[in-house]
């Protein structure tokens, strides 16, 4: 089963990177990824599918809202418009 | 550890400055008083700007006792750790020193310095992408572009290492900026709002407390870093709840006090690791459900309900379901509950608690052992009780380590440094340098093992040059004994590598550092060592020989749960 997650980060040296570990080191594999620039910040859409059933989405979601620079993580894509 | 005031104003000067100016008159207007670190062609705008600074740098001999030292500083003194480190080698070598305070949530903050801009991903001389190396340990990490942002960086890492849940903060400097003139720094302004859980939340909380028939008190190191001890002690005497601690929790509840039952875990009290499997209820304070401490986790407690306090919302249910979760900083919201629990009827658990007291006496510690040997736990338990109030143990890492939990008594959190979530072998030395210049008047023992001491002997140069009184114990078995008893255990006596019975000289060793040593190899030399030990002004060493077939006792063997525990005889 796959869950798309939406974050809106800050574009920084090294965002997207520590975006993508954090999922990986997590515990879930990306099987899609699309991203937009939105103002000063990236609009990172992914489809990610858990390793084993002992990873949580709603676990993953509270980890990547300790990054630093993610301004907003949602499993809805709508609020990409209510941040621009 | 609260997140302290910003006092940071941004920079008045007007004058041009270089970038490695600026990074030094933040510091300073930051209040650090003292940083670690090694020097390298990549960072010496920044030394060349140390000179006439009212900073205190402490030239360790490796970048890896640099940071540990750094870390260390930080849980005793409450601030942040600060070490810089050069380019490539020097960066790498802080990288096992960021790992340990990632995991042990100490606040940090690490400056390298970077080849120039023009060069980055050119494969310089010296060049390592150490911002991507450390994307894994660091709470958050920079490369600064631009001279003009270094104070707002600096003052936001300080930030980020020290607010909500502290880790350490990573700044790559490239050279051009240290050297980059600028008159126009930026400044920000930070907010320190504290989080407190919603009071409906603490209601659950205390109502699940009162439901609760079989109650343990579960403590962690986050209570420390939280500056939650009085609120946590006031706590366990409120409502004579049995308490367990972590490792990294220590001191927390003073040792031998009632209802305290001591460590769990893989090395804990049989009579901790017990109460916790019997409970109706863990309350879960600061800490994380690591591995060491639950042995078998689907086995772990298999009765109890849990509330669980943490400033960290992706700790609450990450391993274990809780029946309420209080996020949020640990300090206010139990000191809410607390408030909670002190009207109304009074919590009813004597008969629960009064068990578990006798059974903690029953259970307690052996220190005698049979033979003329040195025996470490007793060494270990005369050591703290002769040191005081003030004692300080910086602890290696191994089977010393675990004996200094289970023996050594401890009357604060601050009183036990260890490398808890890392298990670092080499931090030891360094961490006693950070914990005694941060605590000058304190007794600052470290201890460690022939294993651990060979990872950053090259310390004892750091302790000598700036006199700094240390005291040291290496408990020498000649081996890896946690490894070779593992291997007797685990693996069939196959003793793969773990002989160290070519070790140096240790006394001719620190002599030849220039500290005075001397070495206990009975059991009747122990009292007359530690006392000589701890009367000594300056720097010293003690070089213990100890049997090298003793083993940590009791053992949760790996991958069994936690009332599986091995005892055996000396």
């Amino acid at each position: 089963m796959t869950d798309t997650v939406h974050i809106l980060i800050d574009r920084a040296d090294g965002a997207l990177q520590r975006l993508i570990g954090l999922v990986e080191r997590r515990g879930f594999h990306i099987d899609a990824m699309t991203m937009a620039p939105e103002g000063s910040a990236l609009a990172v859409a992914l489809t990610v599918r858990g390793r084993d059933v002992g990873r949580s989405i709603d676990n993953l979601g509270l980890q990547i809202d300790r990054l630093v620079g993610a301004r907003r993580i949602s499993n809805d894509a709508t609020f990409r418009s209510e941040a621009a | 550890m609260s997140a302290a005031a910003a006092t940071f104003k941004p920079a008045v000067e007007t004058a041009p400055q270089s970038g490695a100016r600026l990074v030094v008159s933040t510091l300073e207007k930051l209040g650090v008083e003292v940083l670690f670190g090694y020097p390298g062609g990549a960072i010496m705008p920044i030394y060349d700007a140390l000179a006439g600074s009212s900073l205190r740098h402490y030239l360790c001999r490796h970048e890896q006792g640099a940071a540990f030292a750094a870390d260390s500083y930080a849980r005793v003194s409450g601030k942040v750790g600060v070490c810089m480190a050069t380019s490539g080698p020097g960066a790498t070598n802080l990288v096992t020193g960021i790992a340990n305070a990632m995991l042990d949530s100490i606040p940090m903050v690490c400056i390298t310095g970077n080849v120039a801009q023009g060069v980055m991903g050119m494969d310089a001389f010296q060049e390592v992408d150490i911002l991507g190396v450390t994307l894994p340990i660091v709470k958050h990490s920079y490369l600064v572009r631009s001279a003009a942002d270094i104070p707002a960086v600096i003052e936001e890492a300080f930030h980020i290492a020290r607010s909500g849940r502290p880790g350490p903060v990573l700044i790559d400097l490239p050279k051009d900026v240290q050297f980059e003139m600028t008159d126009a720094p930026r400044g920000i302004h930070l907010s320190n709002a504290i989080d407190v859980a919603d009071a409906a939340v603490i209601d659950d909380a205390a109502a699940a407390i009162r439901a609760a028939k079989k109650p343990v008190l579960y403590i962690g190191g986050g209570v420390k870093i939280s500056g939650a001890v009085q609120a946590v002690r006031d706590f366990a005497a409120m409502t004579g709840i049995p308490q367990v601690s972590t490792l990294n929790a220590l001191g927390t509840i003073p040792t031998g006090q009632d209802n305290f039952l001591g460590m769990l875990g893989m090395h804990g009290t049989r009579c901790a690791n017990e109460a916790v499997q019997e409970s109706d209820l863990l309350i879960v304070i600061g800490a994380r459900f690591d591995d060491r401490a639950t042995g078998k986790l689907i086995e772990f407690a298999p009765h109890a309900g849990v509330v669980h306090f943490d400033i960290d919302p992706s700790e609450i249910g990450k391993l274990r379901k809780v029946a309420v979760g209080v996020t949020g900083d640990v300090k206010p919201n139990i000191e809410a509950l607390n408030a909670r629990l002190s009207s109304g009827p009074a919590i009813e658990v004597s008969e629960w608690a009064d068990k578990w007291r006798a059974k903690a006496i029953a259970c307690a510690f052996d220190y005698n052992a049979p033979g003329e040997g040195v025996f470490a736990p007793q060494l270990l338990n005369e050591l703290s009780q002769k040191a005081g109030p003030s004692f300080i143990a910086a602890c290696d890492v191994g089977q010393h380590q675990m004996w200094v939990a289970q023996y050594c008594e401890f009357s604060r959190p601050q009183a036990h440094i260890t490398s808890g979530g890392l298990g670092s072998m080499g931090f030891g030395l360094p961490a006693g340098i950070g914990a005694k210049l941060a605590e000058p008047d304190a007794c600052v023992v470290t201890i460690t093992g022939d294993g651990g001491v060979m990872m950053n002997i090259q310390e004892l140069a750091t302790v000598n040059r700036f006199k700094i009184p240390l005291k040291i114990i290496i408990l020498d078995n000649s081996r890896l004994g946690m490894v070779r008893q593992w291997q007797e255990f685990f693996f069939e006596r196959n003793f793969s590598e773990v002989d160290l019975s070519d070790n140096p000289d240790f006394v001719k060793v620190a002599e030849a550092f220039g500290i005075p040593a001397f070495r206990v190899d009975a059991r009747d030399q122990v009292s007359a060592g530690i006392d000589r030990l701890l009367a000594t002004e300056g720097p010293i060493l003690m070089h213990v020989i100890i049997d090298p077939n003793d083993n940590v006792w009791p053992l949760v063997p790996p991958g069994k749960n936690n009332a599986e525990m091995l005892e055996g005889a000396r």
